[in-house]
């Protein structure tokens, strides 16, 4: 089971979520995933906002820039799952789907480990995965987040 | 808490670091922070059919273990490709 790490960027945060960076099953190749390690800041011109992150669950692809996943262990094969971030045109959110969602100060960063067992999952189901998005009522910049993860 | 599923850590700009344990809903998967000292029964409880963590939404509701959803999900998948469609 390998596992990869992603990196992503949102470049214009808004008052309504905007997807940072997600990962999903692709088409043809599926692999269920976990998402073991979450972290996430922000690299604008600091100042004293909030921003509320958000994981929820994806059901379809929107219009974003693609990410290569690097697998932790260099002798992994590439990965299945399709990453990609800055989103445009935003994924397909499921109802009430939210793993997580916490407001974080913009000058603070975020992280979160899931011990072996206690992952975020997403189904070998093409187009299903998880999308990471940020909202601020103050902050118009750029915001950051990177996942680890293992496919299946 | 005991044996927690996580841990999540805030760093504050002045150089603060806010820690707390987390795990996530054996039933829908939500992740749930956990307070130092924080009751039992305000973060959920323990499922005692499939003996996981449950969040305070599933708390009350049939077990479902998540992992079964996702079985669930991936066979319709499979069905509805079997089916061409």
């Amino acid at each position: 089971m390998a596992k990869y790490a992603i990196t992503g960027a949102q470049a214009a945060v808004s008052g309504s979520y905007k997807t940072v960076l997600d990962v999903f099953a692709t088409s043809g190749s599926l692999r269920r995933g976990k998402v073991f390690d979450v972290l996430i800041g922000t690299n604008g011109t600091p100042a004293d906002n909030y921003l509320q992150w958000d994981i929820s669950r994806m059901t379809a692809d929107g219009t974003g820039s693609a990410v290569t996943p690097n697998p932790l262990d260099p002798a992994d094969v590439a990965a299945l799952a399709t990453a990609k971030s800055n989103y445009t045109a935003e994924p397909t959110i499921a109802a009430n789907s939210s793993l997580f969602n916490v407001g974080v100060n913009q000058r603070a960063s975020y992280r979160w480990v899931a011990a072996p067992g206690s992952e975020l999952l997403f189904p070998a189901v093409a187009g299903n995965g998880l999308a990471l998005r940020a909202l601020s009522g103050g902050y118009t910049g750029s915001a950051t987040g990177d996942f680890m993860y293992e496919e299946q | 808490m005991r044996r927690p599923g996580g841990y999540a850590c805030v760093t504050d700009p002045d150089g603060g670091r806010q820690e707390c344990d987390t795990f996530t809903c054996a039933h829908c998967n939500r992740l749930t922070h956990v307070e130092p000292r924080q009751k039992p029964e305000d973060v959920g409880g323990l499922c005692r059919a499939c003996m996981g963590l449950i969040c305070r939404w599933c708390v009350g509701r049939a077990c479902v273990p998540f992992l079964k959803k996702l079985d669930q999900m991936e066979a319709r998948e499979r069905a509805l490709r079997s089916y061409g469609l």
